[in-house]
């Protein structure tokens, strides 16, 4: 099976602030436009307040720093060389970007600095507190580790699966089939996996072309366009990942159900299925099947251990009146 | 063809683990095997662990081994070792 690519180093560039949705939070860059690709590695916020007082001991380049409305008070509260000067110490320190929040005109020397310094400032009408929650949730899942896996990510039963296998083997045909029984595209072949919380990992594909699929013979097409919006999903937690391999008689697969195996992603595990592919053997179906395994797993019932539970008190019996009907 | 009887010797009789190490074994060979139970009332393929499991073989239980191919003196010394063997797990 391949292995996975080692993860990028989580950092990101101020220009990502562009892309927080608008519903979240909706951010107008003021001023500071040529600092866009000021670098940030933290999600977290820093607060300019005590930095305007004079103490920019603790200030980290990247971070974004906040000036909310106790900051916007107590600038005002100050003469114009005393605002003048707190703002200039500020800028001594290299800063990422600035948010600040209410709809008033910030201070000249604020916006004037950061043109100078390269250092963009954001406008937004939202409290601060809404801006302390929204941009480190934001940054999180833009700084978290991502790597990239060869496979079709699926949703089969509203649960994400992952199809791994070698080229040719079939996994975008078993994507189609799943399709085709009403389950959802969410990419092929470059499955683009980011860490999302501690212990899960969310699956996408390359935007732009996210819903587009190789079939040999058919070429690349597109899924969307083709079936219609209902069968693509833009991102989904993976739950279990299945990995298809070509049928070799020599070799000997799981008959009992009762192994359990797992897939590490940026060190998450995704319980794993090992599936061999021969004719005669309908991939979709078995999907769909081990998918429905996997909910029944999740909610604490294992269909095989079952089985087995009855067997044994079967075999305990020790007489040959079980086949006696 | 060879036809040969064994009994389960081992304490858990025919269970999961051991079933699917006689399956495993068994798919080795190209022979047709079946095992029996009562008389052959009950017949099932050794290479299908379904079958084997639904055989219910407790300890105790007689059953026939019927072996019938190419390979069928090798597979039936396979199988029968095994059996023997009570599945390579107990002492």
């Amino acid at each position: 099976m391949a292995s996975e690519e080692k993860p990028q180093t989580p950092t990101t560039s101020v220009r990502v602030l562009e892309q927080v949705p608008e519903q979240r939070l909706k951010l107008k860059l003021l001023a500071g436009a040529d600092g866009l690709d000021n670098k940030i590695n933290s999600p977290r916020i820093q607060r300019l307040g005590l930095a305007f007082s004079g103490y920019v001991d603790y200030l980290d380049d990247g971070m974004v720093q906040l000036v909310g409305q106790t900051e916007s008070n107590y600038l005002t509260t100050l003469g114009r060389a005393a605002r003048q000067a707190a703002i200039e110490r500020v800028f001594t320190c290299n800063l990422s970007c600035l948010v600040i929040t209410g709809n008033l005109r910030p201070p000249k020397a604020l916006l004037g600095n950061c043109d100078r310094f390269n250092v963009p400032i954001f406008q937004t009408d939202v409290p601060s507190s809404v801006v302390i929650r929204e941009i480190p949730a934001f940054l999180e899942e833009q700084l978290a580790p991502t790597t990239t896996v060869h496979g079709v990510l699926m949703e089969v039963f509203g649960l994400g699966v992952l199809l791994l296998g070698p080229s040719g083997i079939g996994k975008s045909e078993c994507g189609l089939d799943l399709i085709l029984r009403g389950h959802r595209l969410v990419s092929d072949d470059l499955v683009v996996i980011r860490k999302f919380g501690a212990d899960r990992v969310l699956g996408s594909g390359p935007t732009d072309f996210q819903f587009h699929m190789e079939l040999r013979g058919l070429g690349i097409i597109d899924i969307k366009e083709l079936f219609g919006v209902s069968v693509v999903s833009p991102k989904k937690i993976l739950d279990l990942a299945i990995d298809l391999v070509r049928w070799d008689s020599g070799k000997e697969y799981d008959r009992l159900g009762l192994e359990e195996r797992s897939y590490s992603l940026l060190e998450v595990p995704v319980p794993l299925i090992t599936m061999p592919v021969a004719s005669g053997r309908n991939l979709a179906t078995l999907v769909e099947v081990a998918v429905r395994i996997q909910m029944l797993k999740s909610q604490g019932y294992s269909p095989s251990s079952d089985f087995f539970r009855r067997l044994e008190t079967r075999l305990k019996a020790s007489s040959d009146d079980v086949w006696r009907v | 063809m060879i036809r040969t009887t064994l009994r389960i010797k081992s304490e858990l009789g025919l269970h999961a683990r051991a079933a699917a190490k006689l399956v495993k074994i068994a798919s080795r060979f190209e022979s047709d095997i079946k095992l029996l139970r009562l008389n052959g009332d009950i017949q099932v393929d050794a290479k299908s662990i379904l079958g084997i499991l639904l055989l219910a073989a407790s300890k105790g239980t007689e059953l026939e081994l019927v072996i019938d191919g190419k390979d069928e003196e090798a597979a039936t010394e396979a199988l029968v070792e095994l059996v023997e063997d009570r599945f390579g797990e107990e002492q």
